[in-house]
């Protein structure tokens, strides 16, 4: 009953999107979009007409002003700058652009590019400064504050009468004051497309990039070949661009050139930078962010006029939200990261049967004995960590190592031994192609395959994006056995989406099924997902009717077969399951059987902790990995069994002194070849009855050696 | 109330009472092999106990009373349940407790009926001592479960350990001290008893009116039985080591409910005499053997240690197995001629080592 209950639970409630959601980036924007939330939901509560379309396309109007200016400023705050002299640059613009039409009588489209060349010229003295003569940004910005200022004081005093003395009519210039479609203001309309493609440009173009970088360290940025000074000394120029904007429609509206025009507008656009995420510290930020921080400043002072509040009460509202936010803020980006490891994990409900006996006595096709007790070592202490072997038709032996090699060792004694290829990688599963090509599965980079003279080149590293997850699942992180049809089409387990190699251990804590079967089709090159939800999918081998493959879920201690073709394709059905321990890869056998290593053994403890997902998501919190409880992969054993689900021979050894761990087994010529990932050796035992002239790729492809 | 939600918060947070960290072995603790490169003196099947009557070795193994003078081991009686703890008195007697049950006290080796039995309410009798007034004290582990249950108890947060004084002259039975969390070995020390509480991983002084004060605590195993040492002081040992997988465990009791109630005992996630015997024992992540070796410093499952404690009960130096050892669960020593002479449960050994070479890293 109550395992009934934890199994419902667990199945349908799904624990892991959890982690997953708060590690995608934009959940950086979670707090300041609640703050926006509840401050419009506040304000359509207290003010009766806060929802009218009249007040809200005033408030897009406003919005659509500050927010150019706004993604001026976070352009340069992301790159590690700020920018104090936005409010003179947009009192200079907007006298600009008067003086322009009003006095000098230019046309409009002339005006708007004139106004904005004078921004981006503004904004480049800013650039030149910090960019290259490498001012601080404060002190720079601070300085041309004031110049800008000045000169905009000057200015006014000579032409505020000639300004203020025209009323020009022109319709293109009022649509761009007050126009609208459709009831969208053009200013909002515009600032959306902007905004559009200045997310595109800082989330998928390099130099957004760039600008991330930078201001994220800039020093890495500079040693990675960024041109950082070039950059930065842009983003000035951008910021005055876009205040310029910001000013022709501001101009447009109003049509005035006041004294007080810009004044404290920094100290506006600063605060709604920093309400929306954006730290000041650079590196951080994004569009959305700034457009947030704009609507909560927005709102907040609009709907405090409404209310007939003072400024000074306001500006000490604004202070107060200001504060508030950045308290929070700073609390969330710091633990955010402690908060998803602590999350992220997520065990799930996993329930075995009583394991078959292994007990010597008990009887049974697992009962123990020591047929792998003489088991001879080949480059004992000078191969590290051979997950599989494989041997071509010379008898010469490969082997994967975890410094990234494919080592090769030549018969007759397996002494001589040389680097093959090296890929960088640490190689699990492998396989030799009809054309003697060995592919070989990497952790953490995906299918490769190596040329018989020793060339590597990537088969695959990707696999189409899955519509319902939440992590991107399109990269392979942990691709782990193959074998290749007939038709070339190459069958490879990724034995989890959620870890990468070496956190394994949490996968197995969590015994959720997060691993998939991919397919590759060497002849065209695609990569497709074919199964998915597998319980760490590992050995994998086509079947006998050239229809389907026999592949290994780890944890789920059972063999299933997929048909990929013929009349029974796209089913799976289990071949055997409940295995008394960890099923890793399978080969075939001389006999038309197949070989499975066994790489652990299960514990009653274990399998009661799979049964209790609680337990184990405490343990994962509070006990440190190294003392988890683990799957034990100490021990473990090769057995032979057949398409039918039986067990024909198990081969053990007791004591597991010689060699500890199998995770893969390779018969050739009569002999077994035993790998083992966590191993320095390679064992080799004498098979009876075997074919002495069993060579697996060469019976694969039908060939005689 | 505030009590109850500082306990949750507690729980929830993994503070307070929940936590599970484990002193390291450090200080007079610090780690070596000095154990495993002890002389295995004899290997027997289930060895208890060890004492020492100044001219030779007594020892319990299973139901079989050996003597050892230097030689070979003789056979010097044979009872009919195993014998659970061992001392011999100033007349030259000696007291046995049989089973955990029964103390029996002879006047010679070899007399087949005993001067006096002490039975009632012993359950689980794993030490014998004697105190300085020539009475013995007796430790009795749990009240719940027998002496090779001890396992159980710990799952089960037993508090159910006693001290027992036993008097041979009035035969009168005295209880002087209770609910202790695993009594397991004494010693006298002056006019007081020495005492291991193994489940609070302490040492507790106990005066003859009863009162109790601890003289070391936090220790980083469970510690066992207890033998005086030469130029003052004493050998304590310790029997089992803490890991954080079981103090985790201790706080689960769901886990461990079902576990005690569908899982056999060899392989419980509790700590052990020794280990390594079956792939059905929980494994932990450092256990994985790499490149062919597993670390030392690997969360024990079982464990060996000595410790030295000076007069005043605190850590001197100690001798120790360490997790890819063999000599684990050294539940009693005893100094014999020039030699420490222990017995190592796990593997079922008597070890030797010769005192002159012991605690030589801590001389000037």
């Amino acid at each position: 009953m109550r395992d009934t209950l934890t199994r419902l639970r667990y199945r349908y409630w799904p624990d892991h999107l959890l982690g997953e959601i708060l590690s995608k980036r934009w959940t950086e924007t979670a707090v300041p979009v609640l703050l926006l939330l509840i401050v419009g939901f506040a304000l359509s509560r207290v003010l009766e007409h806060f929802l009218s379309p009249a007040s809200l396309a005033d408030t897009a109007r406003q919005a659509g002003e500050i927010g150019f200016i706004g993604l001026g400023m976070a352009l340069v705050v992301i790159v590690g700058g700020i920018d104090l002299s936005v409010g003179s640059m947009f009192a200079l613009t907007d006298f600009c652009a008067l003086y322009l039409l009003d006095v000098l009588n230019w046309p409009v489209p002339a005006v708007v590019v004139a106004t904005m060349v004078v921004g981006g010229l503004l904004g480049a003295v800013n650039g030149l400064l910090i960019g290259y003569l490498r001012l601080r940004a404060f002190i720079a910005t601070l300085i041309t504050l004031i110049i800008y200022r000045s000169a905009f004081d000057l200015l006014i005093q000579r032409y505020s009468n000639a300004i203020a003395s025209s009323l020009p009519d022109i319709p293109s210039w009022d649509f761009i004051g007050g126009g609208d479609v459709l009831g969208i203001p053009s200013v909002a309309l515009l600032y959306v497309v902007v905004a559009i493609v200045g997310h595109v440009f800082l989330t998928r173009l390099r130099p957004g990039w760039h600008i991330t970088a930078i201001g994220g360290s800039r020093r890495s940025a500079y040693n990675s070949g960024i041109p950082v000074r070039r950059t930065i000394a842009l983003c000035y120029v951008a910021s005055g661009v876009l205040t310029s904007i910001g000013a022709l429609f501001f101009a447009a509206r109003l049509g005035t050139v006041g004294g007080d025009i810009g004044v404290g507008l920094e100290v506006i656009v600063l605060t709604a930078t920093v309400l929306g995420g954006i730290t000041l510290g650079g590196g951080k930020g994004s569009v959305v962010k700034s457009l947030v921080g704009v609507l909560i400043v927005l709102l907040m002072t609009n709907g405090l006029t409404a209310m007939n509040a003072r400024g000074g009460v306001n500006r000490m509202a604004l202070a107060t939200i200001l504060l508030a936010a950045a308290m929070v803020d700073i609390r969330w980006q710091k633990n955010r990261t402690r908060i998803i490891s602590k999350v992220y994990v997520a065990p799930t409900y996993h329930a075995l049967p009583p394991p078959p006996p292994t007990e010597i006595g008990k009887g049974g096709p697992f009962e123990q004995n020591d047929k792998l007790r003489d088991v001879s070592l080949i480059g004992l202490g000078r191969i590290e960590a051979p997950e599989d072997v494989i041997l071509d038709r010379n008898d010469v032996l490969y082997a994967g190592s975890r410094h990234g090699d494919i080592i090769r060792f030549y018969p007759p004694d397996y002494e001589r031994m040389e680097v093959f290829a090296h890929i960088g990688g640490q190689p699990l599963g492998m396989a030799f192609d009809s054309q003697d090509n060995l592919y070989v599965c990497i952790g953490g980079m995906g299918l490769y395959r190596i040329a018989p003279e020793g060339t590597v080149e990537k088969a695959t590293d990707e696999t189409n994006r899955s519509l319902y997850s939440v992590n991107d699942d399109s990269r392979l992180r942990l691709a782990d056995d193959l074998d290749i049809t007939d038709d070339g089409l190459i069958f490879f387990s990724e034995a989890t989406v959620r870890y990468e190699m070496d956190e394994w251990p949490i996968d197995g804590l969590e015994a959720r099924g997060n691993g998939r079967i991919i397919c590759y089709d060497t002849k065209s090159g695609t990569t497709q997902t074919v199964l998915r939800g597998l319980k760490f999918p590992n050995g994998v081998a086509v079947a006998s009717d050239g229809q389907s493959i026999l592949f290994a879920e780890t944890f789920g201690c059972s063999i299933k077969r997929y048909w990929f073709a013929g009349p029974k394709k796209g089913a799976v059905e289990t071949v055997m399951d409940n295995l008394p321990g960890y099923p890793d890869n399978i080969n075939l056998a001389s006999d038309g059987n197949y070989w499975l290593a066994l790489v652990g053994m299960r514990s009653p403890s274990l399998d009661l902790a799979w049964k209790m997902p609680g337990f184990r998501r405490r343990m994962a919190k509070r006990v440190p990995i190294d003392e988890w409880l683990f799957p034990n992969i100490n021990t473990g054993c090769v057995v032979k069994f057949n398409e039918q689900g039986q067990i024909l021979e198990s081969l053990w050894d007791l004591k597991g002194v010689n060699h500890p761990m199998i995770t893969s087994m390779r018969e050739h010529r009569g002999y077994l070849y035993l790998g083992g990932i966590a191993n320095n050796r390679i064992g080799r035992i004498k098979l009876e009855n075997a074919d002495p002239d069993f060579v697996h790729y060469d019976r694969r492809w039908r060939r005689h050696s | 109330m505030i009590a109850a939600i500082r306990e949750f918060a507690n729980r929830l947070l993994g503070r307070g009472d929940a936590t599970i960290t484990v002193p390291s072995f450090d200080g007079a603790l610090k780690a070596n092999q000095m154990l495993e490169a002890a002389e295995t003196l004899l290997e027997c099947e289930a060895p208890e106990d060890i004492v020492s009557d100044g001219r030779s070795l007594l020892i319990a193994d299973g139901e079989r009373l050996l003597r050892w003078a230097g030689s070979s081991p003789t056979e010097v009686r044979r009872f009919e349940r195993p014998i659970s703890a061992l001392a011999v008195l100033p007349s030259g007697g000696v007291a046995i407790a049989i089973n955990g049950t029964e103390v029996h006290i002879y006047e010679t080796l070899t007399t087949q009926t005993p001067v006096s039995t002490f039975t009632g309410e012993l359950r689980a009798v794993n030490a014998l001592a004697l105190a300085a007034d020539g009475a013995l004290i007796a430790t009795d582990g749990s009240s719940s479960y027998k002496v090779d249950d001890w396992a159980r108890d710990l799952m089960e947060l037993g508090d159910t350990g006693r001290v027992f004084r036993l008097d041979p002259r009035t035969r009168a039975m005295q209880q002087l001290a209770g609910g202790l969390r695993y009594a397991f070995g004494a010693v006298a020390n002056g006019n007081d008893v020495l005492v291991s509480e193994s489940w609070r991983h302490r040492l507790v002084s106990i005066a003859p009116d009863g009162t109790r004060r601890v003289v070391l605590d936090h220790l980083p195993v469970y510690p066992s039985r207890l033998a005086p040492a030469h130029g003052g002081g004493f050998w304590l040992t310790a029997f089992i080591a803490r890991t954080q997988l079981v103090e985790f465990v201790l706080r689960e009791p769901a886990y461990r409910r079902r576990m005690i109630a569908e899982i056999e005992p060899d392989y419980w996630v509790a700590p052990r005499l020794r280990s390594g015997q079956s792939f059905k024992e929980p494994l932990q992540g450092a256990h994985i053997k790499t490149m062919g070796v597993m670390k030392p410093w690997a969360p024990p499952r079982s464990y060996g240690l000595v410790i030295r404690l000076g007069a005043d009960g605190l850590p001197r130096h100690s001798l120790h197995s360490r997790a890819d050892g063999v000599n684990h669960g050294i539940v009693a020593a005893v100094e014999f001629g020039g030699d420490l002479v222990m017995i190592a449960k796990g593997p079922g050994r008597v070890l030797r080592l010769p005192l002159a070479t012991l605690g030589q890293e801590l001389l000037p």
